[in-house]
């Protein structure tokens, strides 16, 4: 009994093996003929039941006559019919005809395991221009009456009235109450004034079912958008717009016939829906940002690390600071690092990752700062800030992380170039080292000596001082004895006589009888002032004998002597008897002492 | 009794060795530079100073050890240190030229008046001591010549003093004057050079303030003010601001 069933199973599997050892077909295909002028058309080869080795060395027939457009595309398809497998591979071109007329397209070659085969020749016939667009053209304003409100696409949006970067969600949907085979998307909106991240672009739509004005349309959400303001302001988004397919049944035509022989689904009309232009106002952001806001605008959190901790100079190191949060992500800046003064510092790479998944725009994005230390020693980073703006909240807030400790070793060392030449100076002495030291006399001193004065110096400085106040106290001494001296004072009685002599001479022009006494008194003072000088005999012990006797010692002449005692006795006279005096006598008496004077001068030695 | 020789013998060497005249290690430091042995050199200069003694040839030659081993601020250092007593010096004066080519700082300094130049000519023609004999000459020469006026009784020789007297007198005064400033500026306290590798000049005597700017090793500063640890230093520029005590030395 189950023999029986077996059998013709096993016939099947046997013939269908059979069936797959058919030999290999090669045709020429075109997708359409006649082809319009201008128009593009696809000429295929299908090579069928190749088997797994395929063709190979496939050659073109001549295609003078055409513009390769395009190819080849190569696409393989395998069917299991009832069984039998049938396989084929397709080569096409997308060619354009250069003329009208009728063109025969000669066969193409390819070999299947060592075996040629051969397509047959294809003939196209290029015309002039086909009457299609001219026939849509005509539809055109019916199909749209006809269609109406039957289809149109809506752009929704969340919010209209939202802060600058806040996120808005828009959401393009059609609706539609006639059946549509297929839709492309035509222009996309102008999105002037902010940054768009699409949420979902789905290729299968699926439909619900919402009523609009008591009719029930179906819609499918056909794109869906987040937008971030990025300025203040009325912003538009600008319409959409859809190209649809959409099957219309035409009605107009009453021949039977006609409604016969038209598509069972009615005609494919293409059809353009546009979306309302939509208005959002955006307010500025508020005043009062703090220093490190630099637009973020959402919620976030941010985390700083180094990738070591301790490093070598000339190493460098990784500082990530990473944002994470919802909001305009993709617009974030790079915060502000404040390195210590001798990192060197390279522009972050920055990565982001945005995540598109429900409604907010979510993500993060990192900001890789590679850092050089150039000297060794324990450096801080200082914390790095990052400032956003929530929208939640209405206010500002400002993340800052911990400061970060880094600790760097001496790297390899770098030995400074002994000469590193700068500006003409630098040039000029390049390549000359320094001079040699300094051999000979070590000159030390005590440190903290002062070079400015020094013992000696102040005992020296004693000594001229000292030796002038000697010189000025000998001097001095010397003057007191000069006064004292006996040869000085007779060198200067002279002088002093003369000087008395002329006061005299004053006294005796005046002539009134006061005068008469002062005159002999002048005169005798005179007299015995140059005597007591010139003979060295002191003031208490004059009198005229005692210089009568002196002047004799000293060879003075007699008769001179005789008139000097005339002369001083007439002038005591005089001094102490004024009546007898007169003019005549006077002036006698004055020339006389002057002789006198003069003559002792000339006689006495010494 | 031969051990014990031996060991005062020794325990002599030891002395020796430990309390060297600071003269025999300046011939040992020029020896060990002679040979290339900088570190060596550099020590036996540095034991001299440690022992209280200095001169210019010493700071000279310490600061030519501290060149060749490639610190710079340090050579700079010292050889500010010899010019201070050996001003206008040549050779001093080329090579504190050839370290400063060295540091990585270049201040530009601002143009002053060329009668500077000249006062710091005249100052730096002779040393200070040399500047105190002279004014001493000067006035002893002056006293001398008052001393004859006062004890000569030529009026010839009296006039030729009198001429004497002024022209000394009038001189002590000058050069008194130029040795005690040359005496000011070997004292001064008020000039550092930075020694750390970096330093950072702050705005305000605070570890927290903002820096201004940043020097490197070598560079001369004034100090115009001390706060703490905190110099105030202005630079040849005229750029000022705050910096740690510890980065630099005074000259």
């Amino acid at each position: 009994m189950r023999r029986i069933f077996l059998f013709p199973v096993a016939a099947i599997l046997i013939f269908s093996f059979r069936l797959s050892a058919q030999d290999p077909t090669f045709q020429a295909v075109l997708d359409r003929n006649p082809v319009g002028q201008g128009e593009q058309f696809t000429l295929s080869f299908v090579l069928g039941n190749a088997g797994m080795g395929g063709g190979r060395n496939l050659q073109l027939p001549d295609l003078g006559k055409f513009h390769i457009m395009g190819g080849p595309n190569q696409s393989s398809n395998m069917q299991f019919i009832n069984g039998a497998v049938s396989s084929s591979i397709t080569y096409s071109y997308i060619l354009q005809p250069k003329e009208i007329g009728k063109f025969t397209i000669g066969p193409a070659s390819i070999e299947v395991n060592g075996t040629a085969y051969k397509s047959q020749p294809v003939t196209v016939e290029v015309v002039k221009s086909t009457s299609k667009p001219q026939s849509r053209g005509n539809d055109q304003p019916d199909i749209s009456a006809e269609i109406g409100d039957n289809l149109f696409l809506r752009a929704v949006v969340d919010r209209s009235h939202v802060t600058q970067g806040e996120q808005i969600n828009v959401v393009f949907k059609l609706y539609t109450r006639v059946s549509m085979s297929n839709y492309s998307p035509g222009k996309n909106p102008t999105l002037s004034g902010f940054w768009s991240e699409e949420i979902e672009n789905p290729k299968n739509i699926s439909l619900t079912t919402e009523t609009v004005n008591g009719k029930q349309y179906r819609v499918g959400v056909i794109r869906r958008m987040a937008l971030f303001p990025t300025q203040s302001g009325t912003l538009e988004i600008s319409p959409f717009e859809v190209d649809a397919v959409v099957q219309v049944q035409s009605r107009r035509s009453r021949d039977p016939f006609d409604a016969f022989f038209r598509d069972p689904f009615g005609q494919s009309v293409n059809y353009a829906v546009k979306s309302d232009p939509i208005r959002i106002k955006t307010d500025p952001l508020p005043p009062g940002a703090p220093a490190s806001f630099r637009g973020a605008v959402g919620r976030f959190t941010m985390t700083a690390r180094v990738d070591k901790q301790t490093t070598k100079t000339n190493e460098p190191v990784s500082l990530k600071v990473t944002i994470a949060g919802t909001g305009n992500v993709k617009l974030l800046e790079s915060p502000a690092i404040e390195l210590p003064t001798d990192f060197e510092q390279y522009t972050p790479k920055v990565s982001d990752n945005i995540s598109r998944t429900g409604d907010r725009i979510s993500g993060s994005k990192s900001f890789e700062y590679l850092v050089i230390p150039r000297y060794p020693g324990k450096k801080t980073i200082k914390p790095v800030t990052f400032s956003f703006y929530d929208p939640g909240k209405r206010s500002y807030v400002t993340l800052s992380s911990s400061p970060i400790e880094l600790t760097i070793e001496q790297g390899a060392a770098q030995l400074p170039s002994l000469i590193s030449g700068g500006g003409k100076e630098g040039v000029q002495l390049l390549n000359q080292d320094i001079r040699f030291i300094k051999l000979t006399e070590s000159s030390l001193v005590q440190k903290g000596r002062s070079s400015l004065i020094s013992p000696l110096l102040v005992v020296l400085a004693f000594l001229p001082l000292g030796g002038l106040v000697g010189a000025f106290v000998y001097a001095k001494q010397k003057k007191a004895d000069r006064l004292d001296d006996i040869g000085f004072r007779s060198r200067r009685a002279i002088k002093i006589a003369r000087k008395g002599l002329r006061t005299a001479e004053d006294l005796l022009k005046k002539s009134s009888n006061d005068q008469k006494l002062a005159f002999y008194d002048e005169v005798t003072r005179s007299m015995w002032k140059y005597l007591g000088d010139r003979l060295g005999i002191p003031p208490a012990e004059m009198s005229i004998d005692r210089a009568i006797t002196a002047l004799s010692a000293r060879s003075a002449p007699q008769d001179l002597l005789e008139k000097l005692r005339t002369l001083l006795e007439s002038c005591e006279m005089a001094r102490f008897a004024p009546s007898s005096t007169e003019s005549i006598a006077m002036q006698k008496t004055y020339d006389d002492a002057k002789r006198v004077i003069m003559n002792l001068e000339r006689t006495i030695k010494a | 009794m031969r051990i014990l020789v031996v060991l005062t013998a020794l325990v002599l060497s030891c002395f020796s060795l430990y309390a060297q005249a600071p003269d025999q290690l300046f011939l040992q430091g020029n020896e060990a530079y002679q040979k290339g042995l900088y570190a060596e050199a550099r020590e036996a200069f540095e034991r001299i100073l440690s022992q209280g003694y200095e001169s210019g040839p010493l700071y000279y030659n310490l600061g030519n050890t501290y060149y060749k081993s490639g610190l710079i601020a340090l050579a700079v250092l010292n050889y500010e240190r010899a010019l201070r007593l050996l001003p206008g010096d040549d050779d001093v004066l080329h090579n504190l030229a050839i370290a400063n080519l060295a540091i990585t700082d270049k201040i530009e300094t601002t143009p002053r008046l060329f009668l500077w130049d000249y006062w710091d000519a005249l100052k730096d023609a002779m040393s200070t001591s040399a500047y105190t004999w002279l004014a001493y000459g000067f006035f002893a020469s002056a006293l001398i010549c008052a001393c004859v006026i006062l004890l000569s009784s030529s009026f010839a020789i009296r006039k030729l003093m009198f001429v004497g007297a002024l022209i000394s007198g009038l001189l002590v005064l000058p050069s008194l004057g130029i040795a005690l400033a040359r005496n000011a500026d070997q004292h001064r306290t008020d000039l550092a050079i930075i020694t750390a590798d970096i330093a950072t000049i702050k705005n305000s005597p605070d570890d927290g303030s903002s820096d201004a700017f940043v020097l490197h090793a070598g560079v001369k500063v004034q100090i115009t003010d001390r706060i703490n640890q905190w110099l105030k230093v202005r630079l040849a520029d005229g750029k000022v601001g705050w910096l740690n005590a510890s980065s630099a030395e005074v000259i």
